[in-house]
């Protein structure tokens, strides 16, 4: 849990869940509510909505827990179409594809990336202050929704 | 606009026939993103087919790959409950990627067979049966050189284990949707015949696409009522066998 959150304070963002329904399962965290959690029994292979993992003392976060991040005030830079798609395709983030930027600007911080209807599609590095950068690499991608085509192939 | 036509299909609510895309269209921004999935257009039917499920407690007991336990979280609008079962944890992978990618928040996955779904001390308000069957030959080119009748009855016999199982967690009034993609008489009408007369189900009346199923089969008269189940041959789709069955009030 603890991971979990410092993960999301890294976007700076106030986001949090009741921790009363945030349920640990070989790892991976899930999200419930009332009557999810009353109907859970012990062994179940997903329920809810599920958050991420942690692996090798590392927090992995599902694509539903950064749409929710982005919800709220968060790091966040908004793409344009061309470089939505490179994203999604697993490619960097160029400086000349962003359209928007708002929370921290600053190198080395983490950052979502979402299109321009704000819906969230992944999460990067800011490798170049955004304030200060005219041209070049700006947000390394670290996760995108691409993803799920690739877990498609290598299953 | 993006390259992509096309064409309602005019008996299920939501769903469209790609007639033609440039372009995958498994590998959009839209589709990772969960704004829509894809189905063939008779798989689309049987979640369609239960009443009002919003706020209730509902089975789908051979859920994997997860398109249809999808259909029922959109249905339900992500309210109430949705039990998901399936008995090969590698098939649970591909179901709780589509769960992940469509943001479905009400389900809760077990790796277990739908027989064993007594195990979960939970009644259910409606149970999608969407068996595992032979398939048929619309789908599957070597269908008549792979298949022989004893894998047929095999699937027969497993499939009636599976409705006897789980009509014993369903509620009283509570709906059944059986489905098979299967063409063959012992997967649909006389099983759904040995359901009326051994688990205390009715066959409802759907409306949906499709043919009456028959009701006199290898010179066996069936329950009039199994007529209200519907057939459908293979052509605008795959071939397909659905109904809906009620729990009588004064079941045991």
């Amino acid at each position: 849990m603890k991971l979990m959150t410092g993960f999301i304070s890294r976007f700076g963002s106030n986001f949090h869940f009741d921790e009363k329904f945030v349920v640990e399962e070989e790892n991976r965290f899930f999200l419930l509510n009332a009557n999810l959690k009353k109907a859970a029994t012990e062994g179940f292979f997903f329920a809810g909505t599920y958050l991420g993992k942690v692996k090798n003392d590392r927090f992995f976060p599902s694509f539903p827990l950064l749409s929710m991040i982005a919800e709220g005030k968060a790091n966040k830079v908004m793409v344009d179409k061309k470089t939505e798609w490179l994203f999604i395709c697993g490619r960097d983030v160029f400086k000349r594809g962003i359209v928007r930027a708002v929370g921290s600007k600053k190198k080395g911080a983490y950052t979502l990336v979402i299109n321009q209807h704000d819906e969230c599609l992944g999460f990067g590095r800011i490798t170049a202050a955004l304030d200060e950068t005219e041209r070049g690499l700006a947000v390394k991608n670290i996760s995108d929704v691409g993803d799920f085509l690739r877990r498609e192939k290598t299953r | 606009m993006l390259g992509i036509r096309l064409e309602k299909i005019p008996f299920v609510q939501n769903g469209y026939w790609v007639k033609n895309a440039k372009f995958s269209v498994g590998a959009t921004s839209e589709y990772l993103l969960g704004l829509y999935s894809i189905q063939e257009a008779a798989a689309q039917i049987p979640a369609a087919l239960f009443t009002d499920i919003r706020d209730k407690t509902v089975l789908d007991a051979c859920a994997a790959p997860g398109g249809k336990t999808v259909q029922l979280a959109d249905l339900m609008q992500n309210t109430g409950v949705i039990i998901a079962l399936d008995i090969k944890k590698q098939r649970l992978a591909a179901l709780v990627n589509q769960l992940e990618r469509c943001h479905v928040s009400n389900a809760i996955v077990y790796e277990m067979d739908a027989r064993q779904a007594a195990r979960l001390n939970v009644k259910f308000d409606g149970i999608l049966l969407d068996v595992p069957c032979s398939g048929n030959f619309a789908t599957d080119e070597n269908w008549f050189r792979q298949r022989t009748i004893e894998d047929v009855e095999r699937n027969a016999k497993l499939q009636r284990e599976i409705l006897k199982e789980t009509t014993a967690v369903l509620k009283d009034n509570g709906e059944i949707v059986y489905s098979t993609c299967s063409l063959e008489p012992e997967e649909n009408e006389l099983n759904i015949d040995w359901a009326t007369k051994n688990l205390n189900l009715k066959v409802e009346r759907v409306d949906c696409c499709g043919e009456e199923a028959l009701t006199d089969i290898f010179g066996k008269k069936l329950d009039a009522s199994v007529r209200n189940c519907r057939r459908i041959w293979p052509g605008q789709t795959q071939g397909f066998f659905v109904c809906k069955l009620k729990k009588r009030v004064d079941a045991a």
